[in-house]
This record gives structure tokens, C-alpha cells and sequence, in this order.
């Protein structure tokens, strides 16, 4: 009887699988597909629209307890937070190419392909179109995807991004495939950034009439001036009355332009290659200070008084080859000094609301550290089960974007964060 | 609290001398079979969309079986070996049987048949840079022959089947967010080894 058992076993086994490995690779990319728009159709399409599901967030801005979600080259999502235990979807303001936002008092600004759209929004229910300046930015980038505008026949020219998921038998060796696709040979001419969300956004808080946005943002406040980059300039809109922004003064940066933040008088403005510090004692004119390489600015960074954290993970279009948290003294901005670097799995975005600092660790989750000494950063909590790209720490209250949904947390006790509300994000790939 | 681990010895003691004693010229023995051999097998795999390449797979195989020989044609216990596959060194670690078939005219050859089912580690494997490999579930059901007088350490050669399945993640390109591969290795595999 046992004999028999065997022998079927091994005819079973053998008959289902013979003797060839069988190594399949799933892997899900963003296609390419060119298309135009005339720039009637562009501004035309600014309209509120019921709420719906996040399906690619970008950006996150919060003001007077509502909170901005950027849906990448959608619109924005507007949501009441006053009770963040339970947030409301209220409207979706449809602008199409819209990647960046800031508010001053009630005016919402707003980039559409080549405009800056002003909106009011001192009642989100009714959000109204109150200005426009045209054709201010020339070209960038969503998801991947490239758009220019063409201003002798009006039009944008844009990539539709879409996300593919193929499988391709392989020969079951390390080797870099391209899906079979002999035609697939791909040229990145952008120097091989893909800027998401997952370093889009992280940043401490600032009090203001101004929202609150990440610190990885292209739009920014300050004194009378809204600054923005594209990437190659830093375009300022003179906003002395901030119902009707006005263009400003042109500075060219020079190319792969990602980030601005501003920093005491000083901008920071964060390139794939460096940072370039820019004067700003003359908001009017920023003059350029000097550049420095060391940081590699892909790589999310949050500040908190003389000290910056980095983390650095692997498989990144940035080439790190590591995953580790550095800690780097820069009250001597010309020269960093690396203070500690601490072991981590897979780190993503973090935050710092000092002394908390949360950081996520990809497929890991969510940690938290006690960050009072730079030399020994404590784990109080380490929650797992989900997946986390990148927080916000804001008021107690904890802003995370995962995979699968925008989650908030209460940290007041940061050993045992409590979920208060998760909003669903429905997302066009599979979890990395 | 200090008598009770003595209890629980004694009734443990209570329990297994009646198995020892059943059968009194047979008692339970340590057994040890070692091999090595050759894994074989061969993979299809796309060139294009529209076309497959085929190429032939030949890795190194070994493995050793530790355990007892409960009865005369009955031996449990673990089978932990090192598979060299080409992209991964999987390091299976399974429970094992071994059972004798036959003794065909009662002369120094037995055939026995093999069973091993556990999971492949990957704790030995280097990643090149951005790749990260994990092991999977194995099994391998097996024939083969021992040679040699029963009392003493045999000759063994033996052909086996085995099913590895194991997982890498791969770097990404620019435009990639998602690349996984799901791997199954099935091969023959033939060894020759040693047992007492």
C-alpha cells in the first residue's frame, strides 16, 4: 500500500511539473502614450466634482483643519480633517495638470499644465476660479511623464502615463530583462529620476496664514512672493494681493530642478545632483549662494534645529545601496558632518516632531524613535502589517500615506500610536 | 516544583521501554546517509513576446539524512542539505523517511524509497546588488539502492525527484514599480553517497 503511495506520488510530481523549472516575472511599469490637448480644453476642464477614491496621491497641504490631497495631474481632493477621527470627502476640484498647490488665506494656487490657477476657497463646498496667469510654466513632468507646451499652436503636449502588468517566462538567472519586448530598449533621458510620491512629501510644520505643506514641495510662500520650480527655474508670482498673483521675476537653475523649501532667509532648492543655496534677503531676487553636492537630494531629509535625518534605502532610482538612517550635523551648511548612522530595513519618507521621529520602512510598516539624542535614537513602536511610503507628523496627529490607504494616527502617546481614520487609496499597480 | 520534571522523566522512561522491549533483537539507531550528485533539468523561457529558448540546467547537489532507524525498514528524521542552482545556493532544510523496499534475493543490495519535505533557506546565497532571493517549500520523493551488508556503512545511489520553489526580487528600471519572479525548480536529481 505504502509502495503504491509513493509511486503515485512520484508519477504525480513528475507527470504535473517535468523536469523544467518553471520562473516567471511579474512586473507591473509605466507606459507612455503621447497626446495633445489645446490649451481651451486644459482651462475649460477646471470644474468641482463630486468626491472620489485616491487612486495616485501626490501632494498634501492642509490648512484650517481641511486637508489637500493632490490626485497626480488630476485635481485635488478636498477634504474637511476638523474631526480626524472621522474625515469627510468633501469635493474634487478637477484641474487638469495639476501636480503642486499652496494657500494664503483663502486663496488657493494651483499649477494647470501651463497656467497658475488662483481659486477661493473660503468655501470649499463652492470653490471658484477667481484668476489665472498664463502660460507662465513651459514644460514638466507627472508620474514619469513629460508635457511642453507649444505656445505658437496652443497646445500641450503631454504623455498618458499607464501602468502595465506583464509576465515573461525567464531562464530563471539574475539576468535584466525587458519583458520580451525586443523594441523595449528604454532610454531615460532625464537622468533616471522618476519623482513619486514616496518623496514627495515630508516635512515639519510651520504656524502662518499659509498652509502646510511637505518640505519635498515645487511651490512655495514667502514674504509677498509665491515661489515655484519648474525644472530648470524658479518662476516668483508677486502675491501682494493674493486674489490676483502676479508673474514675477525668472531664475534659471539649471536642469533636474525637484524642490524648494525655504529656510530662515535662505532657499533651499534641492536638485537630483545637489542643493543649491539660494539668499533670499531680497525676496524679490534670490541670489545664488552656493551649491553643495553632498547630499544626494532624492533621498528624503527632514531638519530639525541643527540636525538633519537622512534616510537612504536600497533600489531606488537614486543607486543607494544601503538602508540606514544617517543623522548629519548641518549647523555649518557648507560642510556636513555625519554624526551616527543607524541599521534599517527599508526606509522610505520620514517626519520629525521633535522629539518623535516616525519612519517608514516600506513593506515594514511604521517606526517610531525617540530622537532626543542624536547618539542613541530609541525604537518605542514598530507597527507592521502595512505598508508605509511617507508621514506627516502635524499636531499630535500623525499624516501617513501607505499603499492602500492615507492614514492618521494620534501620537501624543508615542510609544502606542492609535489609528484614528483611514481613508481607502485604490491604486493602479500591485504593493512593491 | 523540583519533583516534577523527575515525574514527567519517569513516565516518559514507563512509556518508551515497552517500544524498546517489543521487539527484542531490533533497537532504534542513529543512521546516517550521505550524497552527493547532480541536479538536472532544463528551462524554457522567453526571448521575445512570440519566441522560447530552451537551455539545459546541471547544478550541485548535497545533501545529508540524520536519523533513526525505528524499525529494520523504517528510518525518520532530517535531511539538510546545499543545492547550488545557478542564480541561488538554497539550503533545504526537510524531514525525512527512508524505507526499504526490497532486499531482492536476500543478498547486499536494498532498494529504498525516500521521501523529504521541508523548506529551502536561502541563508547562504549572496544577492547581486538590488536583487533579494528567498527560499520556498521543497519536496523530493526518491528510489535507490544501498549495497553493502546491512551491519555495515553501504554504498548508496539513489535518483530523486525535487521540486524547489523559491522567490526573488529584482531591480528595478526606470519605469518599473513592481518586478518580482516566482520560481519553480524541478529537476532530476541522481547522487552517490555513503550510510551506516
Amino acid at each position: 500500500m505504502k509502495r503504491f503511495f509513493y509511486v503515485l506520488l512520484g508519477i504525480l510530481l513528475v507527470g504535473l511539473n517535468g523536469c523544467t523549472d518553471k520562473c516567471k516575472e511579474t512586473r507591473t511599469f509605466r507606459q507612455f502614450t503621447p497626446r495633445t490637448f489645446t490649451l481651451a480644453q486644459v482651462r475649460q476642464g477646471v470644474q468641482t466634482e463630486q468626491a472620489r477614491t485616491l487612486v495616485n496621491p501626490g501632494k498634501i497641504y492642509t490648512k484650517d483643519g481641511f486637508l489637500l490631497i493632490n490626485e497626480i495631474k488630476e485635481g485635488i481632493h478636498i477634504i474637511d480633517n476638523r474631526n480626524p477621527a472621522s474625515p469627510k470627502m468633501v469635493s474634487f476640484l478637477r484641474i487638469p495638470g495639476n501636480g503642486d498647490m499652496a494657500i494664503r488665506n483663502n486663496i488657493l494656487y494651483a499649477d494647470s499644465f501651463m497656467d497658475l490657477v488662483a481659486f477661493d476657497i473660503s468655501d470649499p463646498q463652492n470653490i471658484r476660479e477667481v484668476n489665472r496667469v498664463k502660460d507662465v510654466f513651459p514644460n514638466g513632468q507627472f508620474d514619469g511623464g513629460y508635457w511642453s507646451l507649444n505656445v505658437q499652436q496652443e497646445l500641450i503636449n503631454d504623455q498618458k502615463v499607464e501602468y502595465v502588468t506583464q509576465t515573461v517566462n525567464t531562464d530563471c538567472e539574475n539576468g535584466m530583462t525587458n519583458g520580451g519586448c525586443i523594441n523595449c530598449m528604454v532610454f531615460d533621458s532625464r537622468g533616471g529620476i522618476v519623482q513619486n510620491f514616496n518623496s514627495a512629501l515630508s516635512g515639519s510644520p510651520a504656524p502662518s496664514t499659509n498652509g502646510t505643506g511637505g518640505s519635498m514641495a515645487r511651490f512655495t510662500l514667502y514674504d509677498k512672493y509665491l515661489y515655484t520650480v519648474s525644472q530648470s527655474d524658479l518662476q516668483l508670482f508677486d502675491i501682494k494681493t493674493p486674489s490676483d498673483p502676479k508673474k514675477g521675476n525668472k531664475v534659471s537653475l539649471g536642469w533636474g530642478i525637484e524642490t524648494i523649501f525655504p529656510y530662515k532667509d535662505k532657499l533651499f532648492i534641492g536638485s537630483q545632483t545637489g542643493m543649491h543655496i539660494y539668499d533670499n534677503s531680497h525676496p524679490e531676487n534670490p541670489v545664488r549662494m552656493s551649491t553643495f553636492d553632498h547630499a544626494r537630494v532624492c533621498d528624503p531629509v527632514v531638519v530639525h534645529e541643527d540636525k538633519a535625518y537622512v534616510t537612504l534605502r536600497s533600489g531606488t532610482t537614486c543607486q543607494g545601496f544601503t538602508n540606514q538612517l544617517d543623522v548629519v550635523d548641518v549647523s555649518n551648511l557648507y560642510s556636513p558632518r555625519l554624526l551616527k548612522s543607524y541599521p534599517m530595513k527599508n526606509p522610505h519618507g520620514l517626519g520629525i516632531d521633535f522629539p518623535n521621529l516616525f519612519i517608514c520602512e516600506g513593506a515594514y510598516g511604521l517606526k517610531t524613535f525617540d530622537a532626543s539624542d542624536a547618539m542613541k535614537i530609541d525604537q518605542l513602536e514598530h507597527l507592521e502589517g502595512f505598508q508605509a511610503y511617507d508621514v506627516i507628523p502635524l499636531n499630535k496627529s500623525l499624516l501617513l500615506i501607505g499603499q492602500d490607504g492615507f492614514y492618521q494616527y494620534d501620537y501624543s502617546n508615542p510609544k502606542k500610536l492609535k489609528l484614528l481614520s483611514k481613508i481607502p487609496v485604490q491604486r493602479p499597480y500591485p504593493a512593491s | 516544583m523540583k519533583t516534577i520534571p523527575s515525574k514527567v522523566v519517569w513516565l516518559c522512561w514507563l512509556f518508551t521501554i515497552p517500544v524498546f522491549a517489543q521487539k527484542s533483537p531490533f533497537k532504534p539507531v542513529f543512521t546516517n546517509m550521505t550524497e552527493f550528485g547532480v541536479l538536472f533539468g532544463q528551462v524554457r523561457y522567453n526571448v521575445t513576446a512570440m519566441a522560447e529558448n530552451v537551455s539545459k540546467r546541471q547544478n550541485v547537489t548535497a545533501q545529508t539524512f540524520n536519523g533513526v532507524q525505528l524499525r529494520p525498514k523504517l528510518a525518520v528524521g532530517a535531511t539538510v542539505g546545499v543545492d547550488w542552482y545557478n542564480s541561488a545556493l538554497l539550503m533545504p532544510v526537510c524531514a525525512g523517511v527512508r524505507y526499504d523496499l526490497a532486499q531482492p534475493g536476500k543478498k547486499n543490495l536494498r532498494v529504498f524509497t525516500s521521501l523529504d519535505t521541508g523548506y529551502g533557506f536561502a541563508w547562504l546565497n549572496e544577492d547581486p546588488t538590488g536583487y533579494e532571493t528567498r527560499g520556498g517549500w521543497v519536496i523530493a520523493p526518491g528510489i535507490g539502492f544501498r549495497i553493502g551488508r546491512p551491519q555495515n556503512a553501504n554504498f548508496i545511489l539513489s535518483l530523486s525527484y525535487k521540486r524547489q520553489e523559491a522567490e526573488a526580487d529584482k531591480p528595478l528600471n526606470w519605469n518599473e514599480i513592481y518586478k518580482i519572479e516566482n520560481r519553480v525548480y524541478n529537476r532530476v536529481a541522481l547522487r552517490l553517497g555513503l550510510s551506516f
